[in-house]
C-alpha cells in the first residue's frame, strides 16, 4: 500500500460501519431451495426425455406391426400424454405471521392452483394470467400488505400481511411474461380487467424495483 | 450442522461484511450490493462442492457478485424508463459512509473501483485481484494509482473545514 495509505484508510474507515445483517441459516435454506428447484428441472428434463423415449418406442414398436415405409417421421407424442410442468410458484409460512409468495421464472402458471394455496394460507386472491383486472370504483389501499422483491435470478418474492388486509378485499394478481402486477380489489365490486397495466398497483419490474403506479 | 454447513458458514460469517463493503463500493447502492452478495454466495453454497475446492473460493464469490451487478446493470439499461418513478432507485449506501465519498467513487471508472475494492476490502494482492478481474498485475497497479489520485484530488476540499480560514504568514 505504503504511499496510498491515506486515501485506502480513509476508504476504509469509512464503510466500517457497513454490515451484512442476512443470516447464514438464510443464505443456506436459499441453496437449498435452489438444488430442489434444480432437481426439480433436471427430473422434469429427464421425464421429458423418457416421455419422448416412450414415444418413439411406441413409434416403432406400431411400425414393426405394419409395413413400415422408410424415410417415415416418427409419430409425434400421444395428445394424451402427461405434459410437464415446473412449479411456477410456492407459497410458504413466514416470515413471522405472514405468507411468503415466489414466482419462479421459465414457468405455466396455473392461475387457479395459485389462488387455492393463497386461500389455503387465509389470502381470498383473484389470479390472471396476461390480464390484470381492478375493481371499479374508489380504490382500496395498499397499505403494508405486500411486500416486494425480485432477486437476482428474476425470482419475484412477495411477503404478504393477509391481517393488514381490508375486510371484504382480494389481491388482484395479474401474472404477466415479464412483470407482475399486484392490487387489492373489493369483494363483489365491478371488475375492469384489461391485458395491460393501469394505474394503482405494485409493479415489479425486472431489475426487482418495486413501483407504485 | 453437517460438516459442510459449519465449512460454508464459517465462510459466510468469516467474509459477508467485506464483501458487503467491496460490492458496495463499487455499485455504489447498499440494497443492490446486499443482494448480490447474498446471491454470489447462494450460489456459492448451492455449488459449494466444487467452490470449496476452488484456488481462491473468495476470489470465486466476489468475481460471482461483480458479474450480477454487470447483469442488473444490463438489465436495467433495457427498460423502458418510467416517469415519476426513478426515485425508487436507491441513493446511496448508507450506514453513515460519507456522500462524498461515494459521489468520487462513482466518478472512477468500473475497473479502477473494483481495483480498489478488491485491495481494501479484500486484501488481495496484486497478482490475485488481477486474476478476479481478469487484467495484467500491471495494469492493476496502474488502476491503484489512477484511483487513489483521483480520490484524494477530489476528497481533499471536502475535508477542508469550510468555516475555517487559513492565515499565511
Amino acid at each position: 500500500m505504503n504511499e496510498h495509505d491515506d486515501v485506502m484508510c480513509l476508504v476504509r474507515e469509512s464503510f466500517s460501519g457497513l454490515r451484512m445483517d442476512l443470516p447464514v441459516e438464510d443464505v443456506l435454506a436459499a441453496g437449498r431451495a435452489r438444488r430442489r428447484r434444480q432437481r426439480r428441472r433436471l427430473s422434469g428434463l429427464t421425464a421429458a426425455a423418457a416421455t419422448a423415449g416412450a414415444a418413439v418406442a411406441i413409434t416403432l414398436t406400431l411400425g414393426g406391426a405394419a409395413p413400415a415405409r422408410s424415410g417415415t417421421p416418427p409419430s409425434p407424442p400421444s395428445p394424451s400424454a402427461s405434459p410437464v410442468t415446473l412449479a411456477a410458484f410456492s407459497v410458504t409460512d413466514g416470515p413471522g405471521h405472514s405468507t411468503t409468495l415466489t414466482l419462479y421464472k421459465g414457468a405455466r402458471l396455473d392461475p387457479s392452483a395459485l389462488r387455492e394455496d393463497l386461500a389455503r394460507h387465509g389470502i381470498p386472491a383473484l389470479v390472471t394470467v396476461g390480464t390484470f383486472c381492478r375493481s371499479t370504483g374508489a380504490s382500496v389501499s395498499f397499505g403494508q400488505v405486500v411486500q416486494p422483491s425480485t432477486l437476482p435470478d428474476g425470482t419475484d418474492v412477495m411477503v404478504i400481511n393477509g391481517a393488514a388486509m381490508p375486510p371484504g378485499t382480494r389481491l388482484s394478481i395479474g401474472y404477466f411474461a415479464g412483470h407482475v402486477r399486484l392490487l387489492l380489489i373489493k369483494d363483489g365490486a365491478p371488475l375492469s380487467c384489461s391485458s395491460t397495466s393501469g394505474q394503482p398497483a405494485v409493479h415489479i419490474t425486472p431489475s426487482g424495483t418495486p413501483i407504485r403506479g | 450442522m453437517g460438516h459442510e454447513q459449519n465449512e460454508f458458514a464459517d465462510f459466510y460469517r468469516a467474509s459477508r461484511d467485506s464483501w458487503l463493503r467491496a460490492v458496495t463500493a463499487v455499485v455504489g447502492h447498499r440494497e443492490l450490493a446486499e443482494e448480490q452478495v447474498a446471491e454470489a454466495f447462494t450460489r456459492a453454497w448451492t455449488s459449494w462442492g466444487q467452490v470449496r475446492r476452488h484456488a481462491a473460493p473468495r476470489a470465486w464469490v466476489v468475481r460471482t457478485a461483480l458479474n450480477l451487478g454487470v447483469s442488473w446493470w444490463r438489465r436495467r439499461h433495457r427498460e423502458v424508463p418510467l416517469a415519476d418513478h426513478d426515485a425508487a432507485v436507491p441513493a446511496g449506501p448508507g450506514d453513515g459512509v460519507d456522500p462524498a465519498l461515494i459521489a468520487a467513487l462513482r466518478r472512477l471508472p468500473t475497473r479502477q473501483r473494483e481495483v480498489l475494492a478488491l485491495r481494501i476490502f479484500l486484501d488481495l494482492d496484486t497478482e490475485t485481484t488481477a486474476k478476479v478481474i481478469g487484467v495484467a498485475p500491471g495494469t492493476v497497479t496502474a488502476h491503484l494509482s489512477r484511483a487513489v489520485a483521483a480520490l484524494r484530488r477530489d476528497l481533499q476540499p471536502a475535508h477542508t473545514d469550510p468555516d475555517a480560514t487559513e492565515v499565511i504568514r
